[in-house]
């Protein structure tokens, strides 16, 4: 015994360094794979608060910028506004429209774009109404999906993630459902996977979610074509996309809420039993 | 000052400017320069060893803890206070070091603080971009990574050195 405790003595800094160590490599197992990293994330309080606090003293010299980006939106909200009255869209419609999905405006208070997997903290949370899986939009496009909420905050898995994929179609083409994905290197570009040989995209041909998602209404902004890259052995083509959304930028978001989620899972619920 | 009290407010103040000032610097969305590292590389140099240790590990942790990224950060200073009294023989060579303070870059010289920086910002670099990398199977672009974070990371702490050292001797010489 009192050898052991000799070895420990002389060896101290090696045999606390391995032990610190190994409980690193532990931490770092525990965030592993997707749904633990769902659960475990930088979404508590003290954290939120602190990345807010920051925001705050960092907005006081953005007000212009800011002022500039909601005055544009809210142009671009009353041009559409006036083109749906004026237009032959029904009545019904806009009412379905609104009954479905509710859009809550939150302000992003932390963000990365330059990490394997990118998240975004936003200053809503549960007593908000946000939960998990609900869509987020900016006011160019689509920007991630609701990871984990706390009371206060909600950590947003960005589209600049490995598991971010979007069910996505040609804006001139209705049929056609392709998918978006991150190719983990630069923050603007993503790919576009599963285009069919018949389409032939050009660049500057725009990118919008498809009707095939429940996290996202149809017809948002996803991004628009860079270039086509054909497939070696002619099946599927992809496409590099440029997103819409500067996530390096991003302070104003929406959390989009499904009015109708809990009848919609149901349903995809009982068409799963046997 | 009483030397604890100026660690606990260094701490504060490097976490601080680490995850709300520096974490915003994203040229091109690989450069990821790391000045919190300051830290451990300014404990007296007859810190002991597991006090040398227990502070990588505690940073590196709350780091963590701010980036969502548990136990990279952590484990990449731990390593990096585990090789510190190494790299400070072999950087120091035949140069003499009073052994009760801190390697501030007055009392040091810049050589010797360029160097010391340089291979310190190295070890965790690589520790950290490798378990990022790993993990995410991505090992060349943390190559890649490290090649441009390495000279910001050595361009900023000797910045931010040359910054507040003059304040800091100006203090040693009341005492």
């Amino acid at each position: 015994m009192y050898n052991l405790f000799r070895f420990i003595q002389k060896h101290h800094f090696v045999i606390l360094f391995l032990v610190l160590e190994v409980l690193c490599v532990w931490l770092l197992t525990l965030t592993q794979g997707y749904h633990r990293q769902k659960r475990i994330n930088t979404t508590n309080d003290i954290v939120g608060g602190v990345y807010e606090t920051g925001t705050h003293i960092g907005d006081y010299f953005r007000l212009g910028k800011i002022n500039h980006e909601l005055a544009e939106e809210n142009a671009l909200l009353r041009r559409q506004l006036a083109a749906t009255i004026d237009t032959t869209t029904g009545f019904q419609e806009i009412v379905n429209a609104d009954t479905v999905y509710n859009f809550i405006p939150a302000r992003v208070i932390n963000s990365t774009v330059n990490r394997p997997n990118n998240y975004i903290l936003i200053d809503k949370g549960s007593a908000d109404g946000i939960e998990k899986d609900m869509g987020v939009v900016s006011s160019n496009g689509i920007v991630g999906i609701v990871a984990d909420v706390s009371p206060h905050y909600a950590s947003v898995m960005s589209l600049l993630h490995s598991y971010s994929t979007i069910s996505v179609r040609f804006k001139n083409d209705e049929e056609q459902i392709a998918t978006l994905r991150w190719q983990n290197t630069n923050y603007r570009y993503g790919i576009v996977d599963g285009i069919p040989t018949h389409l032939r995209p050009k660049p500057g041909d725009t990118i919008v979610t498809s009707s095939y998602s429940y996290i996202f209404p149809e017809n948002l902004m996803a991004g628009t074509v860079v270039e086509l890259i054909k497939s070696p052995d002619g099946t599927l083509n992809q496409a590099k996309i440029k997103y819409a959304t500067d996530f390096a930028s991003l302070k104003n978001v929406y959390v989009i809420q499904h009015t109708s989620l809990d009848e919609l899972e149901l349903l995809i619920q009982n068409q799963q039993m046997p | 000052m009483n030397r604890t009290l100026m660690n606990i407010i260094r701490f504060v103040a490097l976490v601080t400017a680490q995850v709300l000032l520096i974490n915003h610097i994203r040229l091109g969305g690989y450069v990821h320069p790391y000045i919190y590292l300051i830290f451990v590389m300014l404990l007296p140099l007859n810190t002991p060893g597991w006090q040398l240790l227990l502070s990588g590990f505690g940073i590196g942790l709350v780091i963590d803890l701010f980036m969502g990224t548990l136990g990279m950060h952590a484990g990449a200073t731990t390593l990096m206070a585990f090789c510190r009294p190494a790299i400070i023989r072999i950087v120091s060579g035949s140069q003499k070091l009073e052994m009760n303070r801190e390697p501030n870059i007055n009392q040091v010289g810049f050589p010797w603080f360029l160097r010391y920086t340089f291979v310190m910002v190295l070890v965790h670099n690589f520790t950290y971009f490798m378990l990022e990398g790993f993990s995410f199977h991505l090992v060349g672009q943390a190559l890649l990574r490290i090649l441009i974070s390495v000279p910001v990371s050595v361009f900023l702490i000797i910045v931010v050195m040359y910054l507040f050292s003059r304040d800091k001797g100006k203090m040693r010489d009341k005492r």
